[in-house]
């Protein structure tokens, strides 16, 4: 029968100190690169509105279904050794990271984001016009807290299913929990003992995210209330 | 027009011949209407007959295609600039009341005449609450609208549109979505804006409103005005066959 040694993880500080490195690494990347990817989502959905001029709504509309239909490890190395080639100009592998989460991440959003500004009741828009409110004041005041409340939990849902690819970005040899865990692996052979704590590492900040996001439903729609 | 006229009589709204369509479908059909200053008309007809569209017209929520708008003294037509200026002197009352959900009470009454009026915050508010109390909610001013009863989402409704001190009022079916006990609040806020001489155009059924202060009605159906007449007679004599099925209808 199969015996469970996870103390030959625990014995050593080094290896203790890389899972931690990697969990901080993981939380703290995908945190910013969410961020920085919900400004660019935001920013791409905005663009796409039917007032703004064919051409760049075309544009946007190219990028997110590139990026949507390309897999992920790609655009990686991507960013990572063609863009430094083409730029002549090479940049940290975490930069790299950072640069291909955050061009993933904004497609992803945009499209959620895109959804939740169709989902704002016409009523909004013409209240708002009616008010002499322009275009952009009715985007900025009434229709973007609306559809930013309405997908706040497809946000959620979506940051969370991208934090869990994060994964691929140990592959350009950035030192987050997926690598951490292949570095003790290699060393102790006790494959499943670290499967499981890594296991229970990605849950647990699963789960420190969703309490975030909470908050942020809080504070920034105290209007809201699940009657809908 | 000529000049001549043109002095000797303004109008709050103008309508001459004017035509809409959507695609193949002419949902306005040679409309011609003028109302004065401080004059309340009631527009009634049936489903589909194109009253919302004819008001929606009046502050460019609709585009028409054929003939002449003019709203206290600005021209409207299909590619115009500075809507907002037109905007600015017409309120909107909407059937579903469209609060802005985001936003407190107060906040929907102050936010346009912040920023499309320039208001200060302090101004704004003020004059907010002044008509918060006109529609009897002030204590209400810090609540969500969704917290809010039907009728007393419209009386606010009401108040937004009067914060921007507007020359004209548009009013499209404003008690149809209310439960039936919260008609008369909404219907007693509308006669007291008639009492203060706001010139005001009315999609609604409430008969009993369109006698007690319209100027005149209006019945439209198939988008053609069919007949238009002082409240009494309207009521008592009216004059075409699909006038009377109707008031037959809803009577
Ligand atoms: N966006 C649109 N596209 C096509 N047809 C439309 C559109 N909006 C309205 N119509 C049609 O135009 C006609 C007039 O509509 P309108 O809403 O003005 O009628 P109404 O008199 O206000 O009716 P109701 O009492 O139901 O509100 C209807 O036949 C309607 O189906
Ligand atoms: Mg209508």
């Amino acid at each position: 029968m199969f015996e469970f040694r996870f103390y030959e993880i625990w014995r050593s500080p080094e290896y203790v100190d890389a899972i931690l490195n990697g969990c901080l690494t993981s939380f703290t990347l995908t945190l910013i690169g969410g961020i920085t990817g919900f400004i660019m989502g935001l920013t791409l959905a905005i663009i796409q509105l039917p007032q703004n001029p064919a051409i760049i709504r075309l544009a946007s509309v190219s990028y997110v279904e590139f990026i949507r239909n390309t897999p992920f490890i790609v655009q990686l190395f991507f960013v990572a050794f063609g863009l430094p080639l083409l730029l002549d100009y090479q940049w940290s592998f975490t930069t790299s990271a950072l640069l291909a989460m955050t061009l993933n991440f904004s497609a992803y959003f945009a499209e959620v984001i895109r959804a939740g500004m169709n989902g704002v009741k016409t009523g909004q828009y013409e209240a708002a016009a009616s008010l002499s409110l322009t275009r952009w004041q009715s985007l900025q005041y009434v229709i973007l807290p609306q559809a930013l409340a309405n997908v706040l939990p497809s946000i959620s849902s979506q940051f969370i299913f991208l934090f869990l690819t994060t994964g691929l970005i140990s592959e350009i040899g950035v030192e987050e929990l997926t690598w951490s865990g292949r570095f003790v692996a290699d060393r102790t052979f006790r494959d499943f003992e670290v499967f499981i704590v890594l296991t229970v590492l990605y849950m647990l900040m699963v789960y420190i995210y969703l309490g975030g996001f909470q908050l942020i439903k809080r504070w920034a729609f105290p209007w809201w209330s699940d009657r809908r | 027009m000529s000049d001549t006229e043109a002095a000797e009589e303004k109008f709050a709204v103008e309508v001459r011949a004017m035509s809409k369509w959507y695609g193949d479908f002419r949902v306005l059909h040679d409309i011609n209407l003028t109302v004065k200053d401080g004059e309340r008309i009631v527009i009634c007809g049936p489903s589909g007959s194109g009253k919302s569209t004819l008001i929606r017209c009046l502050n460019h929520l609709e585009t028409f295609q054929q003939g002449y708008v003019s709203v206290n003294g600005h021209e409207l037509n299909e590619g115009m600039k500075n809507v907002e200026a037109v905007r600015r002197d017409v309120g909107m009352v909407f059937q579903s009341f469209n609060l802005f959900p985001n936003l407190t009470v107060l906040d929907n009454c102050v936010l346009a005449q912040r920023k499309a009026l320039k208001r200060s915050k302090l101004e704004a508010r003020e004059i907010a609450m002044n008509y918060l109390e006109r529609v009897k909610i002030p204590e209400q001013s810090d609540k969500y609208p969704t917290q809010l009863s039907g009728g007393q989402q419209q009386r606010v409704a009401i108040a937004r549109a009067l914060c921007m001190e507007p020359k004209i009022m548009l009013f499209d079916e404003p008690t149809s979505a209310l439960d039936p006990e919260m008609v008369n609040e909404v219907l007693d806020t509308m006669i007291g804006l008639a009492d203060t001489g706001m010139t005001m155009l009315c999609v609604t059924h409430e008969m009993g409103f369109a006698r007690e202060v319209a100027d005149r009605v209006i019945f439209m159906d198939g988008g053609v005005i069919v007949e238009e007449n002082k409240p009494d007679e309207f009521f008592d004599n009216p004059q075409h066959n699909r006038t009377k099925t109707f008031l037959g209808q809803i009577l």
